[in-house]
C-alpha cells in the first residue's frame, strides 16, 4: 500500500521538493536524498509561503527523523506484536466497545500534524461508519477559536488573505503573535518588507516585549485578555472619527449598529479602553489613528487571540473593525487568522473537529450531514456535533468514553490540566496511539501502540495559514514497520468489517475523493472548493504545485485572496458584524499568585518529539524557564539563573529564571515544550486550568493564575552521559549532545552520589572523582575502554560547579589522565603548557620548562635555577640539568662552531 | 698544649671556627660562610668520614646504580685545601672543655676554638632484634653503606629490608634493580606511614610490589638467623613468619649523634638543643643539622637545615640575625616512576576538611586537608605535579584562593574563586 513509485531505494543523491512540517506557514523544502536519507534540505525559492527561505527547525528537518527513541514495531501492552495482531486487537475492542455502549463510548484524537488524507479517512471513518462525531484534534487547541469567529462573520471558516498582504500592507497589527518566533519565515518576510518600504508601521498587541517587537513602530503591552476591548474600543473609534466605509457596509455587511452599540457601551472613550487595557492613552489613541487613517491594513491574530475563554468574541472584535472599515478583500488589506500547525487549515477542511463535518460543512445545518451521508454511502452516519478536546478527556476520565485512538500528538503534555488527561489516559480501557516516538508522555500510556510515518516518510498534501495547499512527500521508505496512518486507518477499517469506503491504493485516492466531496452539491453556496482535483492523476498528485483553494472551474489556478467581489458565504452574501461583550479571562488571581503565560521558544516545536532530537536546536535555550519581571523577582527573593517553582491545580512546574524587563508586573511566562522526556516537572500545561471558550471549547491556555516561589534545592549540578535515564533528581531537564546527553540537576534531599552513579551505571568500573567530607560538593566520571560515559558535576549552592561547553564535546571520547582531569574540573585548562616530565621533583619543574628556559638564554644549571628554581633544593636533579644543557645548548653551539 | 697552640697563631689574627661532622649541613654551611666572605674566620672541619663531604640524599640512586659514585661528592680534600680550609678526616670530636673553648679528638688532639660548630648528624635507629651482629646486615646510611651493600647484593637472591620509611624503600629499590627478590619489614599497616595515609600507602605497596618489592606489614623482625659462615640467612618475624635472606638493611630512622654534646654538659634532648639561632645552652658553641634539637624536633630533611646554616652563617659572620623558623617540608620519595609528595598534616582529623581526588585507573590520588579554608595537609599519590602550588598555599595559611571544588586538579584547571556576587535583582534600583 505503501507508494513505491516515488519511494525507491536511490543510491544516487536526487532533489525533491517537499514541504516542512512544523508550524502553519507551510514552507516548501528542496529535500536532497541520497541512499534512503534526506541528506539536506534547503528553501524552495519557488513556493510562494517561504521564496527560499527556512526558520532554524526547518533547517534541521534531515537532523530530526533519526532518534534512537524512534517506534518501529506494533507494541499491544508493552509486548512487541505483528500489525494484523495489534490492529486485531484494536478491532476487537473497539467493536466490543461499541456494541455494549454505543458509538459513542469511542474516540478518535488527531492532530494538526496529520496529512489531510490521514484526516480525511480518521473523519470519514468515525463520522460516516462508526457513527460518532467524537473526532477532535489538537488544532482545538490552536485555532478553534478562530475558526468560529470567520464562520460567524463570512459564514464558513474562510482566512481571506495570503501572506503577500503581510508585505503590501501599511500598517501590520500582531496581535497575540510572537511572529518572530512562532513563523520565523513570515516574520523575515515582514522585516525585509518593511526595510524596503520603511513607511509602513508595525504595531505589536501583546502583553509580553517579545523578539517581534523588534520591529514594532508601536508596542502596546496590555493587560492580559484585554484584546477584545481594545477592538471594540477601536470600533467606537472607527465610528466616531469617520473611520467607517459606509459604501462596503451598505453593500456586504450586517449587524454594524448593534455591534457598534455594544462596543460603545462597553468602551466609550480611547481614555477608557486606555484604563481597561492598561496602555498608554497616548499610545492607544496613536494606534487608533493609524489603523482609522491608513487604508491597507492587516491585522494578523494568533494564539494569544485563540487560546482564550472567550476567543471567538476576540477573533469577531478584530474582524468586526476590518468589516465596519472596508479593509478586507483586498491587497494588503485583512484579518489574517495565522495557524499553529502545518495542516491545522487542512484538518479544518475535511472536518477533523468534533463540531464539524466535511468539506467546511457542519452538524447546524441538517442538509449538510444529509450530503456528506450520501455522498459516503455512510451506514452510521453522526447526526450531532461529538466531543471537543476538554470535554472529550473529561468523558474518558468519567468512563463514558472507553477506546481512545490518538494519533500525532502528545495530550499528556499539551492538553490543559494535564495531569488530568493522564490519569484519563491511565483509566481508559483501551489506549491506542499512532506515533513516530517510542516514548513520548502519551505512547508510555498506550495499551496499543503503532509505528506511524513522519516527514519525509509519508506522502500527502497539507494546507498552511493562506489556504496553500502542498504536498508533503514520501522521500525515503519507513523505517522498521511503520506505516502511513490513512492505511493504519484503512487496515482497520476493512477490520470492522467497512470493506468498502476504505481500500484506497495511494493517497491520491483519498485526495480526489476529498476534493468531490468538496465539490459536491456546492453550486457556490461553499467556499471549501478544490473540484479541479477531483479526478487529479497520480502522476500530477506527485508533482502538485502548491496552489491556494478554491481551485475550481472558475479559479483553475487557485485564489490568492478571498472576498474581492464583496460576496460572502452567509445565506444574505453579507458578512456579519458580531456584537461583542468583551471579557476578561475567568480566573483571575488571588492574593499572592501570579498569571502564566505559555507559548513557544524560537527552536521547539510542541512537545519536542522530532525537534528535541537534534541537539543544535536545543542551542538557543536548553532548559524550561520562567521570564519574569526584575522587580517581581525581586519581591519573590528569586534571582537570575536560579530555579522557581510554579504550583497549580496540584501540579508543579520547575524553570530556570530569566529576569525580563519585557514582562508586566505579575505575569510570568513558561515555554510549553517540555514534557516528561525531556525534564522531571515542567510540563507547564499541568498547570492551565481547563476553562474553555463556550462556543469553541478552546482552552484559555494565556491565563493561569499560579504560585510562584523560589526552589531551595540542596543539591544543583549537570550530569553528561552517553544513556538515557532519568536522574535520581527532584528536578532534572535532558539537553541533546551531539553524543550522549547532559542533565541539568538540582534535588531537595541528601543524596550519596558516589553510590547512585554506581547503581545506575553498574556496567562501568574505571571511576575517577573528588570527594569532600564536607559534603559541600561532589565530582565523579566514569569510563568504558578509557572513553568517557558519565561524568557528574553537583555542589550544595551550585556555584561550586561552572558549567563549560567544553565538557559538550567529551562524551565517548577517550581520555589520557589529563583529559579526566579536565573532565572532573569540567573545562579543558587555563592552556597551562604541559611541562613534560618532571625533572626536578623539588620545584616540580618538568623537562619541557628547562628546555625552553635554555633556549631562551639560561645556559647553565645555575641559570636555571635563578630561572626556574630547579636543582636549587636537594640538588639531586643537577647532574641531569647539566646534562640538558649540553644537549640543549653547548651541543648545538659546538655544532655551529664547526 | 691549648695554649701553645693558641700562641704559636698569634701572629695569625682570625679567629678559630671549628666544625665537627663533614656531613651535608657542614658542606653547606662553608657554602653560606664563603658566601659571606669569612675572613675572620679560620676554619677546621673535622670528620669522622674518609672523604669529603658528599650528598648522603643521593645514596639511593647510586645504590640504584642510577648515578655514578663521583658525581655525590661534592667537596673533596682538594676543595678544602683550595679554599684554605683545615680538614682533619676519619677522626671524631669526643669531648669539649666549655670554658676553656677546647675541643678532644678521638686521637687525644686537642683543638681550641673560639667558635666550635656541632654538626655530627645522626646514626640509623637501633631496633631490638636479636642476633644484629650477623655478617650482611647493614645499615643505609653513608658510602661505605653503599658500597658494602652493593659488593654483598653481587651474589644475593633474597634481601629484608626492616624499615618501610623514605630510606628503606630506597634502599629496597636500589635492591630490586639489582635483581634481588626484597622483602621490606614494616611496623605500620602501610609504607611511609609518617608520610601517607593508608590509601596512598595501599597504592605505594601496589606500585612498588610491580617493581619487585615485596611488603610484610604491621610486623617486627623478632631475630636473625645465621648460617655456618656466620652470615644472615633467615628473619624471623615476631608473628612468626621467616624470611629467607641473603642479606638485610636496618633502615627504621635515624637517632641523632647528640653525645659529644650530653658529655660536654650540654643541654640536650633527644639532641643537641638550640634555641632559634642555633646556639646551644653553652657560650660560642651552635648545633645544626640532624644531630640538634630544637623546640622538641629534631631533623632529617635537607630543607630545614639548609634554612639552619643560612642562621649560623649570618650570627657567624656577624651580619645579621636572623631567626631559625621550622619550615613546611614537603616529601618526596626518590623511586623511579613513583611519585609521591607529602606536606603537612596527612591524617585526615575530625576538624578537617578532606577534599579527595581518586582515580584508580592511573593510581592516581591527592588529598587535600582544609581547615578554616586553609590549606593544611597534602597527599599525593600518583602524579606529584602541582605539589609545589599546594606547598606554598600550605606555608602561607591563608584563604585558599580558588574554589575548592577544582582544588585537587591542580593549576592547569583551578577556578579562581569569584566574590559572592550579588543577584541581579538587587542592583535593579
Amino acid at each position: 500500500m505503501t507508494d513505491d513509485s516515488l519511494i525507491a531505494v536511490q543510491p544516487a543523491a536526487s532533489q525533491h521538493k517537499t514541504t516542512c512540517c512544523y508550524c502553519g506557514v507551510g514552507c516548501g523544502v528542496n529535500a536532497q536524498v541520497s541512499h534512503s536519507t534526506v541528506i539536506a534540505v534547503s528553501g524552495d525559492r519557488n513556493h510562494p509561503a517561504n521564496l527560499g527561505r527556512l526558520c532554524v527547525k526547518g533547517t534541521a528537518l534531515h537532523q530530526t527523523s533519526q532518534s534512537p527513541d524512534r517506534l518501529l514495531h506494533p507494541m499491544v501492552n508493552g509486548v512487541r506484536s505483528t500489525w494484523d495482531a495489534a490492529l486485531e486487537h484494536t478491532a476487537n475492542g473497539f467493536r466490543r466497545i461499541i456494541d455494549e455502549h454505543g458509538p459513542n463510548a469511542v474516540a478518535f484524537y488527531l492532530s494538526g500534524q496529520l496529512l489531510t488524507e490521514d484526516y480525511y479517512v480518521a473523519n470519514k471513518l468515525m463520522k460516516g461508519f462508526i457513527g460518532t462525531a467524537n473526532v477532535d484534534t489538537n488544532s482545538r487547541l490552536c485555532m478553534a477559536a478562530a475558526t468560529v469567529a470567520h464562520k460567524k462573520a463570512f459564514g464558513y471558516d474562510t482566512v481571506p488573505g495570503c501572506y503577500e498582504d503581510l508585505e503590501t500592507t501599511d500598517l501590520l497589527v500582531l496581535v497575540g503573535s510572537n511572529t518572530a518566533y512562532a513563523h520565523p519565515v513570515v516574520f523575515q518576510r515582514i522585516v525585509k518588507a518593511k526595510a524596503e518600504r520603511p513607511k509602513m508601521k508595525v504595531v505589536v498587541i501583546d502583553p509580553r516585549r517579545t523578539a517581534t517587537c523588534d520591529i514594532a513602530d508601536l508596542h502596546l503591552a496590555l493587560r492580559p485578555g484585554a484584546d477584545a476591548f481594545l477592538f471594540n474600543g477601536l470600533l467606537s473609534y472607527l465610528a466616531d472619527h469617520d473611520g467607517l466605509d459606509q459604501d462596503f457596509i451598505n453593500s456586504s455587511c450586517e449587524g454594524l449598529d448593534a455591534a457598534l452599540a455594544t462596543a460603545r457601551a462597553q468602551v466609550p472613550s480611547v481614555a477608557q479602553a486606555a484604563t481597561i487595557c492598561d496602555v498608554p492613552a497616548a499610545d492607544l489613541e496613536r494606534f487608533y489613528q493609524l489603523f482609522c487613517a491608513t487604508p491597507k491594513a492587516v491585522t494578523v491574530f494568533s494564539q494569544g487571540i485563540n487560546q482564550s475563554s472567550s476567543g471567538v468574541d476576540k477573533g469577531s472584535s478584530i474582524i468586526n473593525c476590518h468589516l465596519a472599515s472596508g479593509k478586507i478583500g483586498k491587497p494588503g488589506a485583512t484579518p489574517f487568522s495565522i495557524t499553529g500547525q502545518p495542516n491545522a487549515m487542512g484538518g479544518r477542511e475535511v472536518g477533523g473537529l468534533a463540531n464539524q463535518l466535511a468539506a467546511h460543512m457542519g452538524f447546524d445545518n441538517p442538509a449538510h450531514i444529509d450530503k456528506v451521508a450520501r455522498f459516503w454511502h455512510a451506514p452510521n452516519m453522526a447526526q450531532h456535533e461529538g466531543l471537543k478536546a476538554v470535554d472529550m478527556f473529561e468523558a474518558i476520565h468519567r468512563g463514558e468514553i472507553k477506546a481512545v485512538w490518538i494519533m500525532a500528538t502528545n495530550p499528556v503534555v499539551s492538553m490543559p490540566d494535564a495531569n488530568f488527561v493522564r490519569e484519563a489516559l491511565e483509566r481508559c480501557e483501551l489506549v491506542v496511539v499512532n506515533e513516530c516516538i517510542a516514548n513520548t508522555d502519551t505512547a508510555k500510556l498506550a495499551n496499543v501502540l503503532l509505528p506511524a510515518t513522519t516527514w519525509s516518510e509519508k506522502h500527502g498534501t497539507v494546507t498552511n495559514s493562506e489556504r496553500c495547499i502542498s504536498l508533503q512527500k514520501g522521500l525515503v521508505p519507513a523505517p522498521g514497520e511503520a506505516l502511513n496512518d490513512w492505511d493504519i486507518l484503512c487496515r482497520f477499517a476493512r477490520k470492522l468489517g467497512f470493506e468498502q469506503g476504505f481500500d484506497y491504493q495511494h493517497p491520491v485516492d483519498i485526495f480526489r475523493e476529498h476534493s468531490a466531496l468538496s465539490a459536491f452539491e456546492n453550486n457556490g453556496e461553499r467556499d471549501f472548493d478544490i473540484s479541479a482535483f477531483a479526478t487529479i492523476s497520480k502522476a500530477d498528485y506527485n508533482q502538485l504545485a502548491p496552489v491556494q483553494w478554491p481551485v475550481n472551474a472558475a479559479a483553475p489556478n487557485g485564489t490568492k485572496r478571498m472576498f474581492s467581489d464583496g460576496r460572502f458565504f452567509t445565506p444574505s452574501k453579507r458578512a456579519r458584524l458580531i456584537s461583542v461583550t468583551a471579557r476578561f479571562p475567568k480566573k483571575p488571581p488571588n492574593n499572592g499568585q501570579m498569571i502564566m503565560n505559555t507559548g513557544r521558544i524560537r527552536d521547539q516545536w510542541h512537545t519536542m518529539s522530532r525537534t528535541g532530537n537534534a541537539p543544535h536546536l536545543m542551542s538557543h535555550m536548553d532548559e524550561p524557564g520562567v521570564d519574569i519581571h526584575p522587580a517581581d523577582a525581586k519581591q519573590l527573593g528569586l534571582s537570575e539563573g536560579e530555579l522557581a517553582v510554579l504550583e497549580n491545580l496540584g501540579a508543579r512546574y520547575l524553570g530556570r529564571i530569566k529576569l525580563n524587563d519585557g514582562q508586566r508586573r505579575g505575569e510570568v511566562f513558561v515555554p510549553i515544550h517540555w514534557n516528561d522526556r525531556f525534564a522531571s516537572s515542567s510540563r507547564a500545561d499541568a498547570l492551565v486550568n481547563a476553562i474553555t471558550d463556550p462556543i469553541c471549547g478552546q482552552p484559555e491556555f494565556k491565563h493561569s493564575p499560579v504560585k510562584v516561589s523560589a526552589y531551595k534545592p540542596v543539591w544543583q549540578g549537570y550530569l553528561h552521559t552517553t544513556q538515557d535515564l532519568a536522574p535520581a533528581s527532584d528536578y532534572w531537564c535532558k539537553i541533546l549532545l551531539a553524543t550522549g546527553f547532559k542533565y541539568r540537576l538540582a534535588h531537595n534531599a541528601e543524596c550519596d552520589w558516589a553510590k547512585w552513579l554506581r547503581s545506575a551505571y553498574p556496567q562501568v568500573n574505571d571511576w575517577v572523582e573528588i570527594r569532600d567530607s564536607a559534603r559541600a560538593f561532589y565530582t565523579g566520571a566514569g569510563f568504558v575502554n578509557g572513553a568517557l560515559v558519565v561524568a557528574l558535576h553537583v555542589s550544595r549552592d551550585g556555584k561550586d560547579v561552572a558549567e563549560h561547553r567544553w565538557l559538550d564535546d567529551q562524551l565517548g571520547q577517550p581520555c589520557d589522565l589529563n583529559q579526566r582531569f579536565a573532565v572532573l574540573a569540567g573545562h579543558g585548562g587555563s592552556d597551562v603548557e604541559d611541562e613534560g616530565r618532571i625533572v626536578c621533583s623539588c620545584y616540580q619543574v618538568g623537562e619541557k620548562a628547562i628546555v625552553k628556559a635554555i633556549a631562551e638564554g639560561a645556559h647553565s644549571s645555575a641559570a636555571l635555577g635563578e630561572k626556574l628554581r630547579c636543582g636549587t633544593n636537594c640538588g639531586s636533579c643537577l647532574p641531569e640539568l647539566n646534562q640538558l644543557v649540553n644537549i640543549h645548548y653547548l651541543a648545538k653551539l659546538a655544532t655551529a662552531v664547526e | 698544649m691549648e695554649n701553645s697552640q693558641r700562641h704559636s697563631q698569634r701572629q695569625d689574627t682570625r679567629l678559630e671556627l671549628v666544625i665537627v661532622g663533614n656531613g651535608m649541613a657542614t658542606g653547606r654551611l662553608l657554602d653560606e660562610l664563603l658566601k659571606r666572605g669569612c675572613g675572620q674566620f679560620r676554619i677546621t672541619v673535622i670528620g669522622d668520614e674518609p672523604e669529603g663531604s658528599y650528598n648522603r640524599i643521593m645514596l639511593s640512586p647510586v645504590l640504584a646504580g642510577e648515578t655514578e659514585r663521583a658525581t655525590i661528592i661534592h667537596k673533596s680534600p682538594a676543595w678544602f685545601a683550595a679554599q684554605g680550609i683545615r680538614f682533619i678526616a676519619g677522626k671524631r670530636g669526643t669531648q669539649i672543655d666549655k670554658d676553656k673553648q677546647i675541643i678532644t679528638l678521638d686521637d687525644g688532639q686537642r683543638l681550641a676554638f673560639d667558635q666550635l660548630v656541632i654538626a655530627t648528624g645522626s646514626r640509623p635507629a637501633a631496633i631490638p632484634a636479636k642476633n644484629q651482629t650477623l655478617e650482611n646486615i647493614f645499615s643505609f646510611r653513608t658510602l661505605v653503606d653503599v658500597d658494602t651493600i652493593t659488593s654483598a647484593a653481587r651474589n644475593a637472591a633474597n634481601a629484608v629490608v626492616i624499615g618501610g620509611g623514605l630510606l628503606g624503600l630506597e634502599a629496597a629499590y636500589g635492591l630490586a634493580l639489582k635483581g634481588v627478590a626484597v622483602t621490606v619489614v614494616h611496623r605500620s599497616g602501610w609504607p611511609l606511614n609518617r608520610q601517607l595515609d593508608a590509601t596512598a600507602g595501599a597504592m605505594l605497596q601496589s606500585v612498588m610490589a610491580a617493581k619487585g618489592v615485596a611488603f610484610a606489614l604491621s610486623a617486627e623482625v623478632a631475630s636473625f638467623e645465621g648460617d655456618h659462615t656466620g652470615a644472615v640467612n633467615k628473619v624471623v618475624l615476631n608473628d612468626g613468619r621467616e624470611l629467607d635472606c641473603d642479606l638485610a638493611i636496618i633502615a627504621t630512622g635515624i637517632t641523632p649523634n647528640r653525645e659529644l654534646g650530653q658529655d660536654s654538659d650540654i643541654a640536650c634532648g633527644r639532641g643537641v638543643q638550640v634555641d632559634a639561632l642555633m646556639q646551644t645552652s653553652a657560650a660560642n658553641i651552635s648545633a645544626l643539622g640532624e644531630c640538634c634539637e630544637f623546640e622538641g624536633e629534631t631533623f632529617g630533611l635537607v630543607e630545614p637545615i639548609w634554612h639552619q646554616c643560612v642562621t649560623l652563617a649570618d650570627r657567624l659572620c656577624g651580619n645579621r640575625l636572623t631567626p631559625f623558623r621550622n619550615p613546611q617540608v614537603a616529601t618526596k620519595l626518590k623511586v623511579s616512576g613513583v611519585q609521591l609528595y607529602s606536606a603537612g598534616e596527612y591524617i585526615t582529623r575530625p576538624e578537617h576538611r578532606e577534599i579527595v581526588l581518586h582515580d584508580c585507573r592511573h593510581q592516581v590520588y591527592r588529598k587535600l586537608l582544609l581547615h578554616e579554608n586553609t590549606l593544611v595537609g597534602v597527599v599525593l599519590f600518583g602524579d606529584t605535579r602541582d605539589g609545589n602550588t599546594y606547598f606554598e598555599w600550605l606555608s602561607a595559611a591563608q584563604t585558599l584562593p580558588v574554589q575548592v571544588s577544582t582544588l585537587t586538579l591542580g593549576k592547569s584547571f583551578l577556578t579562581e574563586s569569584t566574590p559572592v556576587q550579588l543577584p541581579q535583582a538587587a542592583a535593579i534600583p
